[in-house]
């Protein structure tokens, strides 16, 4: 195989693969890249209701083991400092402001329908299962990060202090607990009920009639509903009594939170899922490409190997058999003597115009270097 | 004439007597609205406010009016502007007609006395307001907002014959809606109509339990004692005076309903456990758990009524830490 074909079966799959993921893309349009569970839970956090206790990272640390903050759980100016979620603590309480008012809100994983963690995931990690959770699997895990870059809300955090095989780490939505029929230890230890566990599309309505019996109090806005394609978990926010300027609905209180509503309302995971969704395609198939190849290029150096064996062949035997035939002319016009001293003339002139040839081939070959 | 003096006086306090009483006899005569106290303003004490409509109503169907009492109302307000928003202080019903007028630019009679919330008009022009939407705003002022924050009032028939209360003749009601009732006539009604109402005395606190002991659910720390009745106390304490809790707080046990919300209003109200479980209940996870309903009612009303303390994470100061069990 030459150059210019090994270039165009590139070409083609690369246009191949390209036309594949083009029309996932299509078939997204703000749709679900993953399949939508119609009765997959959530939970709806109402940061109106949160006093920033601190109960729910407690009950986090304790239901999944995990180890043991410098500062304890009573200490609440923790909440004070913007925090982040980590591989060793999964949700962290922020205190916001909001018309002065202190106003606290969880962050956590979002479980997102179509999570961005997933899609961008080249090695399958991330599923979004039925009860509405985004779980990983680190086995296969090669720790490159993508997910960490690709999630919208910098919801999974790495294991840095781990030499060996560290793993990505987040909120599990306490999957292992809801097949046991058990809230999430978050929502089992708010004593305020700012954190409602129920199926998603209930926890909607339950926010619109919040937000409709108290117009005043909430923002009318349910902060995950659409954004990012839509999450599991929502949040409320409180309303400000000052309105901000006409045309950034639900944006300037949502920012208050640290809620950022320009992610827009199509999944995140569109950008990521078409192109690196195909690197398992690629893993797949590139081997059986490649190897193709390979196995063309030698086939056909065997051929001609074999083809130009046999045409030297036929060249000696040519040789042999007209050498043969002259000696036996001689033979029989001038006897065996004269026919040996001849067989053995013609043989070594034979040999040294071989030799010459073989010296000639590989002075050329010289040149040709 | 020792005693002249004397007699005199007594003659003179005699006449003044019976010139009083004839002239208050005369005066109940003419109109009971006299009984009212005269307002600053030189309006009526009261009126009735009559659905005044295009169209006429031979049925002489619907609610029955209202009577307004412009004085109290008159003493609550900024300026007469504070309603009367165009700056004329013109009947309601001379634009606000039951089917809406050009002149009130279709606002409706219901609509411009019942809109919850009315969009704030640009700066330098008067916003109006509503009955409903002026009597909400009240309600988040501090001595209001502590129960109002948590409970909303129901909507129901109760509400609406707090103000629709004058008992008028079919007569009436058709001279009243075309606007052909004596203003005489229609004073006397609400004169009446407002004297009329009774104000519910609210229960006792002393019939109250004087303390509860919350323990339900008590795990980490020891119950909650709870001071009902000096919870109650405060709060009648600081409405006592108030025209429009006592005009709408109409029977004995409203205040109790502030807490003990949902269930039929009575002085033995069942305990929040009936409804509100310890663990989440599928069929209803709008309600909030047992722990979650105390705290929330607790602090909601704290954060309505500005109490500062206790802090709401400060779990100590309402709950005694638990010795450690064995």
């Amino acid at each position: 195989m030459n150059r210019r074909k090994f270039l165009t079966i590139l070409g083609t799959a690369g246009v191949a693969s390209a036309m594949s993921t083009a029309r996932v893309a299509e078939a997204g349009g703000g749709v679900h890249m993953f399949p939508y569970w119609e009765n997959s839970y959530g939970v709806l956090h109402d940061t109106t209701r949160c006093i920033g206790c601190r109960r729910c990272e407690e009950g986090c640390n304790k239901v999944n083991n995990l180890p043991k903050p410098k500062k304890p759980f009573a200490d609440l100016t923790v909440c004070n400092t913007r925090r982040r979620t980590s591989a060793y603590e999964w949700t962290v309480v922020n205190k916001y402001s909001v018309d002065g008012k202190p106003v606290f809100r969880k962050l956590q994983c979002f479980h997102c329908n179509d999570p961005a963690c997933a899609a961008a995931c080249f090695a399958k990690c991330f599923s979004k299962n039925a009860d509405g959770s985004v779980t990983y699997d680190g086995t296969q895990c090669v720790g490159c990060r993508y997910c960490m870059i690709a999630c919208p809300f910098y919801m999974p955090g790495f294991q840095y202090d781990e030499a060996f095989d560290p793993l990505v780490q987040k909120c599990t939505f306490c999957a292992p607990r809801l097949k046991e029929g058990k809230l999430p230890g978050c929502v089992e230890a708010c004593p305020m009920d700012a954190l409602t566990f129920g199926r998603r599309s209930d926890l909607i309505k339950l926010a619109r009639a919040r937000i409709k019996d108290h117009p005043d109090k909430y923002l009318d806005y349910i902060y995950g509903e659409w954004d990012a394609g839509g999450t599991a978990w929502m949040v409320l926010g409180p309303k400000a009594s000052t309105p901000p300027p006409a045309g950034s609905h639900g944006d300037g209180e949502m920012k208050a939170l640290g809620l950022d509503t320009q992610i827009g309302n199509r999944p995140v995971a569109e950008l990521t899922y078409g192109a690196l969704g195909a690197v398992p395609m690629i893993v797949a198939f590139w081997p059986v490409l490649f190897g193709g190849a390979y196995a063309m290029t030698k086939r056909k150096e065997a051929i001609h190997k074999a083809e130009q064996e046999a045409v030297e062949k036929q060249a000696k035997d040519d040789v042999t058999t007209a050498l043969d035939a002259a000696v036996r002319k001689i033979e029989e016009t001038q006897g065996q003597p004269a026919a040996d001293a001849a067989r053995k003339a013609m043989t070594e002139a034979l040999k040294s115009r071989e030799a010459l040839d073989s010296c000639h081939a590989s002075s050329d070959h010289g040149e040709g270097k | 004439m020792k005693n002249g003096t004397t007699l005199l006086l007594l003659a003179a306090l005699v006449l003044a007597g019976a010139a009083c009483l004839t002239f208050w006899e005369g005066g109940s005569v003419t109109a009971t609205a006299a009984s009212l106290e005269a307002t600053d303003s030189g309006a009526p004490s009261a009126m009735v406010i009559f659905p005044v409509g295009e169209k006429a109503n031979p049925a002489g169907a619907g609610l029955k009016p209202v009577a307004f009492n412009h004085l109290v109302h008159e003493k609550r307000v900024e300026d007469c502007a504070s309603c009367h928003h165009t700056g004329d202080t013109v009947s309601c019903t001379t634009c606000h007609t039951v089917s809406g007028s050009a002149d009130g630019k279709f606002v409706t009679l219901a609509e411009a006395m019942h809109s919850p919330r009315i969009a704030k008009r640009p700066e330098g022009t008067n916003t109006p307001q509503s009955c409903v939407s002026c009597h909400a705003q009240r309600l988040r002022e501090r001595d209001c907002a502590g129960c109002h924050a948590i409970v909303k009032p129901a909507r129901d028939e109760s509400w609406c014959v707090t103000c629709h209360n004058v008992d008028v003749t079919a007569e009436q009601r058709r001279q009243g809606s075309e606007g052909t009732l004596a203003p005489e006539e229609n004073e006397a009604l609400a004169a009446k109509a407002v004297e009329a109402k009774k104000t519910a005395t609210p229960l006792s606190p002393a019939k109250g339990p004087l303390k509860v002991t919350i323990d339900a659910i008590s795990q980490q720390y020891e119950p909650n004692v709870f001071a009902h009745r000096r919870h109650m106390s405060s709060l009648m304490e600081a409405i006592k005076d108030d025209k429009l809790a006592q005009a709408f707080h109409t029977r004995p046990e409203t205040l109790c309903a502030a807490c003990h919300h949902n269930s039929p209003m009575s002085s033995t109200p069942p305990a929040c456990g009936n409804c509100h479980k310890p663990n989440i209940d599928p069929a209803h996870p709008e309600r909030p758990h047992l722990k979650a309903a105390y705290h929330l009612q607790c602090m909601g009303c704290h954060a309505g009524m500005n109490v500062a303390r206790p802090v709401n994470t400060s779990c100590v100061s309402c709950h005694k830490e638990r010795a450690p069990q064995r």
